[in-house]
């Protein structure tokens, strides 16, 4: 046999086998790729390649910006913005029918503004929003399925570290990322609002709207503003060309840690476990971005995205039946899998295909960053499900029960990004951040 | 080195470009010849894109025999040998065709060529030109007085931090991909690029102005590892400096025929060619040459390419 | 080997806030420096850059100290008891592998290759920024050895449930 395919082989069947033994998936892609290179190398060069790729993998200045969006997305948290947002959000979808339903997805959203955690989102904006529409008399579970549902849109919304470690594997630019991502984040939650209007007649008893006075709209949008600030500081000081994606993110720990201090919602001996915190996030994503790296050297040196290539054109030539089967294999992925990992493992095969037919590789990022997120509500594997479901004091089957419909929504949404590349690209493309 | 089956030798050549920049055609060219002249017992791999690794990373993985060859800038070899350093000093040549036939002399250049072997496992077959590199600014300027204090994006190194200052601009660092961005927005006032980079990366769009500076004449280096040029047969590694030969004559041919292209294209775009006293950028970046050379072999090396210069004059 | 984890886990603490910190002063101070002062700073990246991984990778220990990296179990916790328990010491066993042959072993043999290979600001070498990988190696395998001795002993679940979960 073929070193190249015995390769391919041990490389499939460790990182198989490692995650569904519930090996550290980054210890299942280290090891796979460390042994395919063993094949193709011998064990010291294999050794010494497969260290020498985690450690320059993560020597990134690109990558700086994650740890800096997770310390400022946990400093906005220690601050409780949660009932701030949940406040604001509460006038601006104002009377719709469903009200308090559409309040927790508008919150979902605004909280993935200033922190692109989709866990924190669903924990903090459901710990509130779920008893109160209980109260109300929605359903429980179908009020957990509407923030569950919802609160991925973060991921998309700017700023997002999905983003980022699309930016770093595909190569490119961050910024224009950014942009791209917040119409696809915008129909994430029109697709949530969507189904709430559809069916909330069926879990919700009617209940009258509470009138909010224009006053108190005011006060309410003044209080959340300086939170909402955080994003006109880090996409305005991208698009405006002032600062790089990486130095926006230091800002805006700086913009966190002033509002902290001036709320005094954060003290100074609050920060050193902030700092652990985020550091212990940006670890996890760390040594699955360094042992990545690693495996796109193996995957790259015995040609396995090419073979990949060959294979999926030989099944079809046409750009949108391959795109269909890549929303396919991205959305059963990201059932088990975390996003950044799949981001990981999945651009490095896929970009060359998508870009040999001209799509943009921007427009290719929202894509599968909008289809991986979809994963993260759904079983086996779904954090966000998970503690949207824990927060509501439920099992998680009442909750994927009501899902389902907010998952075809979500998927006609995916379908509309994947096919229609002006929702990604426009944007970006006013701010001239297309370069090519 | 090499892998495949039988008795067929594939050398795995890494480069940080496209495939269709001249480096890679004149790499696959390289391959052909190679192919053909030994019935198909030899050929290359090739990996644009940086796809095994970024510079640095695939130099440590040429020398330790990971990968057989890599194109690799001047910059990442100055990090291993200062030495290097000589042959990317500014107004050092005068032009392409004063660089490509010296960093091929090996009278020149034939120490220094080896002089990475026994430390780092590297030999050097040569180099690819890059090209002369020129100043372009958003705003037309009338001559290097009017450089002073603009922000003039440079890659980092000291090196080129000081070749700005020297020509009275201020050197910003800056990641290649930001540079349209803050040209377009005005962080930077302007660049500095051979005619390709500033087609392909369009930064003619956004900074119209390009002078004829021409104050550094950019080098790649073709490094190879001396184990695996070592393990291949007398026959092979003849063919393969052999036909190096013929790569980088095709290259520099390629090359040329890729700057007209892109001065042609970017006239088109609006891009307006302006000139500068190349005298006065020359006066002005000599005293870099007394400040970078810090031993009488550089100095020596420095004056025996500057004298190579004057030959050609002649 | 309790009190030496507890002591490491402390030192690791320290150290990533430390350098965290650290690391948030680095690049406001260069965005301060290209904006504010005009002046960019020739070091501020690759400092920023090292830092970087030097307390990703001690934070990256940490993690494992605390079985925290992501894994997925759901096929696992279908398995019978002592399956599990077997599992576990698979999980382990891979980890210490992975310590030792790619960060260990192939860690020192990568700082070896780059011990002359100078940073283009800073006055030191790439080699000696490798160093990091033996390291950090060497603490996950101290805590995949405790683990593992833990599950064993039936001290510690086979299964970690994380109370903490999150979406990377
Ligand atoms: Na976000
Ligand atoms: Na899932």
């Amino acid at each position: 046999m073929d070193p190249i395919a015995i390769a391919a082989l041990v490389l499939v069947a460790t990182i198989a086998a490692g995650i569904l033994l519930s090996v550290p998936i980054a210890v299942s892609i280290g090891l796979g790729s460390f042994f395919a290179a063993i094949v193709l190398l011998d064990f010291e060069k294999a050794a010494l390649v497969s260290s020498q790729r985690l450690f320059t993998g993560i020597n990134s200045f690109t990558l700086l910006a994650i740890p800096f969006f997770v310390l400022a997305g946990v400093l906005m948290n220690t601050g409780g913005i949660a009932g701030r947002l949940i406040d604001a959000a509460k006038v601006l979808v104002g009377r719709t029918p469903a009200s308090l339903a559409n309040t927790n997805v508008v919150a979902n959203a605004m909280f993935g503004a200033v922190s692109g955690a989709a866990v924190a989102a669903a924990a903090a904006i459901g710990t509130v929003m779920t008893p109160r529409m209980e109260q109300e008399g929605y359903q429980k579970p179908w009020s957990a399925a509407v923030n569950v549902a919802s609160a991925p849109a973060g991921m998309l919304i700017p700023p997002s570290n999905t983003f980022i470690v699309y930016a770093l594997v595909s190569g490119s630019s961050i910024s224009a990322l950014f942009i791209a991502g917040v119409i696809p984040g915008l129909i994430w939650a029109a697709a949530c609002i969507f189904v709430v209007l559809l069916t909330y007649r069926r879990y919700s008893s009617p209940q009258a709207a509470q009138p909010v006075t224009f006053r108190q709209a005011l006060w309410v949008i003044w209080r959340a503003v300086p939170s909402l600030l955080m994003i006109v500081v880090v996409v305005g000081g991208i698009v405006g060309g002032y600062f790089t994606a990486t130095e926006s993110s230091a800002i805006a720990v700086v913009y966190c840690l002033v509002l902290g201090f001036v709320y005094r919602t954060i003290k100074v001996s609050d920060l050193p476990r902030c700092l652990l915190d985020a550091a212990r996030t940006t670890a996890i994503i760390m040594l699955l971005v360094g042992v990545s790296t690693a495996l796109s050297f193996v995957m790259s040196f015995s040609h396995i995205p090419e073979a990949v290539s060959d294979l999926l054109l030989g099944i079809s030539e046409s750009p949108n039946v391959i795109l269909f089967m890549m929303v396919v294999i991205l959305l059963l992925v990201g059932t088990f899998m975390d996003p950044t990992p799949a981001i990981l493992i999945f651009t490095p095969i896929f970009l060359p295909i998508v870009t040999a037919f001209e799509m943009d590789p921007v427009h290719f990022g929202t894509m599968i960053v909008y289809a991986l997120s979809v994963g993260v509500i759904t079983p086996p594997v779904g954090n966000v499900l998970f503690v949207g479901a824990r927060v509501a004091g439920l099992g998680i089957e009442p909750v994927v029960a009501r899902l389902v419909w907010f998952l075809l929504a979500l998927i006609v949404g995916l379908l509309l990004v994947v096919y229609v590349g002006p929702l990604s690209l426009w944007l970006p493309d006013q701010f001239g951040l297309l370069s090519e | 080195g090499g892998g495949g089956g039988g008795d067929v030798t594939i050398l795995r050549v890494s480069l940080n470009q496209t495939e269709t920049h001249p480096s890679y055609i004149a790499l696959d060219n390289y391959s052909d010849r190679l192919e053909e002249r030994s019935d198909g017992r030899l050929r290359l791999d090739i990996f644009p894109n940086e796809t095994l690794g970024a510079q640095a990373e695939v130099m440590q993985l040429v020398s330790d025999g990971i990968i057989d060859m890599a194109i690799i800038s001047g910059s990442q070899l100055e990090n291993l040998d200062l030495d290097f350093r000589v042959l990317g000093l500014p107004g050092l040549f005068d032009s392409v065709d004063h660089q490509m036939p010296v960093v091929h002399d090996p009278e020149i250049v034939g120490d220094l060529y080896t002089s990475l072997e026994d430390s780092n496992g590297l030999t050097v077959l040569g180099g690819l030109t890059q090209g002369s590199r020129h100043i372009y600014l958003k705003e037309d300027i009338d001559g290097l007085a009017d450089l002073r204090g603009k922000k003039i994006r440079v890659q980092e190194s000291e090196l080129n931090l000081a070749m700005i200052r020297a020509l009275g601009g201020s050197p910003t660092p800056m990641a290649f991909g930001e540079v349209y961005t803050a040209l377009q927005s005005g962080v930077l006032d302007g660049a500095e690029n051979n005619e390709v980079s500033y087609y392909t990366q369009k930064h003619y769009e956004v900074a119209p102005y390009f002078t004829n500076s021409n104050h550094l004449v950019g080098l790649d280096y073709m490094v190879v590892s001396t184990e695996n040029l070592n393990a291949l047969t007398p026959e092979d590694r003849a063919l393969v400096e052999e036909e190096w030969e013929n790569t980088w004559k095709d290259h520099t041919q390629l090359w040329e025929e890729a700057t007209q292209e892109a001065i042609t294209e970017t006239k088109a775009g609006g891009a307006t060619y302006i000139e500068i006293d190349q005298d006065e950028v020359r006066e002005a970046l000599e005293p870099l040459a007394d400040e970078f050379l810090t031993t009488p072999e550089q100095r020596e090396l420095y004056d025996k390419i500057r004298a190579a210069a004057g030959e050609q004059e002649r | 080997m309790e009190p030496i984890k507890k002591g490491l886990d402390g030192v690791l603490r320290g150290a990533s806030v430390a350098l965290f910190a650290l690391l948030v002063v680095v690049v406001v101070w260069q965005v301060f420096t290209r904006q504010v002062l005009n002046s960019p700073s020739a070091w501020t990246e690759e400092l920023a850059r090292y830092t970087f991984v030097w307390v990703g990778l001690f934070a990256t220990a940490l993690v494992f100290s605390e079985r925290g990296h992501i894994a997925v179990d759901f096929v696992v916790t279908k398995f019978s008891a002592p399956v599990q328990k077997a599992v576990a010491v698979v999980v382990q066993l891979s980890i210490i592998l992975f310590a030792g042959a790619v960060l260990i072993y192939g860690g020192i043999r990568a700082s070896r290759g780059a011990w002359g290979q100078s940073l283009s600001a800073l006055p030191t070498q790439v080699g000696v920024m490798y160093l990091v990988m033996p390291i950090t190696g060497v603490l996950i395998a101290f805590y995949a050895v405790y683990h593992l001795l833990a599950v064993l002993r039936g001290v510690e679940a086979a299964i970690e449930v994380d109370d903490n979960p999150q979406v990377v």
